[in-house]
């Protein structure tokens, strides 16, 4: 007999009581599991049934109403600015504080916890619920989608930037101490040139992401093209609703295309 | 000129440093010896107070390095520092760099909005001259070779127009060629410009070819000192205890010694 010729390797082998140890969490793993699935009500048979319905949707968004396309361009241009300047507002408003949440920078503890927490509540909090807090401070428009996304995007950007620079190299801020530069002059020669391409590969990254959140703020009245999207649904226009949603895979496709070539460019230097 | 006098310093339980007093005049090449944990980059350290040190005194230049921030910062524009890793830093320019060493002595806010003196500029080229690296000046540094990066970070120390350098084994990480041509730099730099160079270096053929005095250090305290030509078998066993039991072990025949890493110590 010849001598299995496979090995599966997971790590060192087990003995019998990493098995069991094993055993015990699949089993806990799939009895939760199993428990949730019906709090949620999975339902393949639903799905199934519902499929014929989905088809008639489908169906009756055909045609797309492309005459429609002329009157919703300037819906998507508004999507498209409010998503720059709430990545704008976003980075103007982390910035100042990132030092201060860097464990390797920041003054004092206090100050640290202090700022992560503030990244961490507002990140917490999606951006919808931060529009619907806007539209009632500013009024229903595209203002209150920019606030939304420039709050929530702060939380995001934020934590990003003060990760890195933790993580830059720490010999060059060394060598620039002991040559008896200020702290400021640290952090501009020593740190800045470190963390420069990932931070700006962030704000891409979150330009992207919030062009997809701002295709939505329109259903809470915040702005852009969603509230196109939802009134045309409301009124059973499906043709309209088509072009809506081809308009934005349209927008978000190219935005993403772009920016990770730009992204690409910046990591590279 | 650098003294220190009677400096201590404890990791936990570990002791880095336990009383360790010297001295190094203006113009001379100081070169500090001593197996790897044995207090050498601790001692370099404590001398800019990038490490505090638990107890003893240090002066550079006539003025004490001390905790308050301010006049810490003042005393560091005096001391150069060189690091085993150059620490260079990465995408900027190699004249940057060196700029980087005359930051403290410029105005605040126009540093940050990158605008330099004239004057600073000039001296920076100036110190990439002496390397022999002015050509490089404008290229980024991380595309340098390490050697190269590392005479550019004798460089960053000389634009500080320093009294004193600390150079924390400087060719550890350097062919012996390249080794040659920082260790130059440094003892022009000591000679020339009448700089007090303290050096660490662990390969004791460098330290004869190179130093004016030779320290030993050896469980954070100092075990020898002499001219380099002092550095007899008895006291390197001073400064390497244990190094005995190897030497008998044979030498492959043909192969040149590079210092104390390698079973070379019949090179002595």
């Amino acid at each position: 007999m010849t001598p299995p010729r496979l090995a599966f390797i997971l790590g060192r082998p087990w003995g019998r009581r990493t098995a069991l140890n094993w055993l015990v969490v699949v089993i806990a793993v799939g009895g939760v599991l199993g428990w949730t699935a019906g709090n949620v009500e999975l339902s393949l048979g639903e799905l199934v049934r519902g499929a014929g319905w989905m088809g008639e949707f489908l169906g009756r968004m055909l045609p797309p109403h492309w005459g429609y396309l002329g009157a919703l361009l300037p819906k998507a241009g508004e999507t498209l600015q409010i998503a720059l300047w709430g990545t704008l507002l976003a980075l103007v408003l982390a910035l100042p504080l990132t030092f201060l949440g860097a464990r390797n920078f920041s003054p004092n503890p206090v100050l640290y916890h202090g700022v992560r927490q503030i990244f961490n509540a507002v990140r917490g909090i999606n951006e919808l619920v931060f529009a619907l807090l806007f539209t009632a401070a500013v009024g229903l428009g595209p203002f209150a989608g920019v606030l939304a996304l420039a709050i929530h995007g702060a939380g995001m950007l934020g934590k990003f930037f003060c990760d890195a620079i933790e993580e830059v190299d720490p010999g060059p801020v060394e060598a620039l101490r002991a040559t008896g530069a200020r702290p400021l002059q640290i952090a501009a020669f020593a740190v800045l040139p470190q963390v420069w391409p990932s931070w700006i590969s962030a704000g891409l990254y979150r330009f992207e992401t919030n062009l997809r959140s701002a295709t939505v703020l329109g259903m809470v009245g915040a702005g852009g093209i969603g509230f196109e999207l939802v009134a045309s649904m409301k009124l059973f226009q499906y043709e309209d609703t088509a072009i809506c949603v081809l308009l934005i895979l349209a927008m978000v496709m190219a935005t993403d295309a772009l920016a990770s070539r730009l992204r690409a460019k910046v990591l590279e230097s | 000129m650098i003294e220190v006098r009677d400096l201590a310093k404890r990791y936990g339980a570990i002791t880095a440093l336990d009383g360790v007093s010297l001295r190094v005049a203006p113009g001379e090449m100081l070169v500090v010896l001593g197996p790897s944990g044995a207090g050498k980059s601790t001692l370099l350290r404590c001398i800019n107070r990038l490490v505090a040190p638990d107890a003893g005194e240090v002066r550079v230049a006539g003025r004490t390095v001390g905790s308050d921030a301010r006049r810490l910062r003042d005393v560091r524009r005096a001391i150069g520092m060189i690091f085993q890793n150059h620490n260079l830093v990465p995408r900027l320019s190699v004249v940057k760099n060196v700029l980087t060493g005359r930051l403290a002595s410029m105005p605040l806010v126009p540093s940050l909005l990158q605008v330099f003196p004239r004057a600073d500029l000039d001296l920076a080229l100036e110190c990439l001259d002496r390397v022999g690296l002015r050509a490089r000046a404008w290229e980024r540094s991380d595309r340098l070779s390490g050697g190269q990066q590392q005479r550019v970070g004798v460089a960053r120390a000389l634009a500080q127009r320093p009294q004193a350098i600390l150079a924390d084994e400087p060719v550890a990480s350097l062919d012996p060629k390249t080794a040659r041509l920082v260790l130059s730099d440094l003892r022009r730099a000591a000679h020339e410009l009448g700089i007090a160079v303290l050096c660490n270096l662990h390969q004791v053929h460098f330290a004869r070819e190179f130093a004016d005095r030779v320290i030993g250090i050896s469980a954070g305290r100092v075990v020898f000192e002499g001219t380099p030509a002092a550095l007899s078998p008895d006291a390197l066993a001073q400064v390497y205890p244990g190094m005995e039991d190897e030497s008998d072990a044979p030498s492959p025949p043909g192969q040149e010694s590079d210092g104390v890493g390698g079973n070379g110590a019949p090179a002595w």
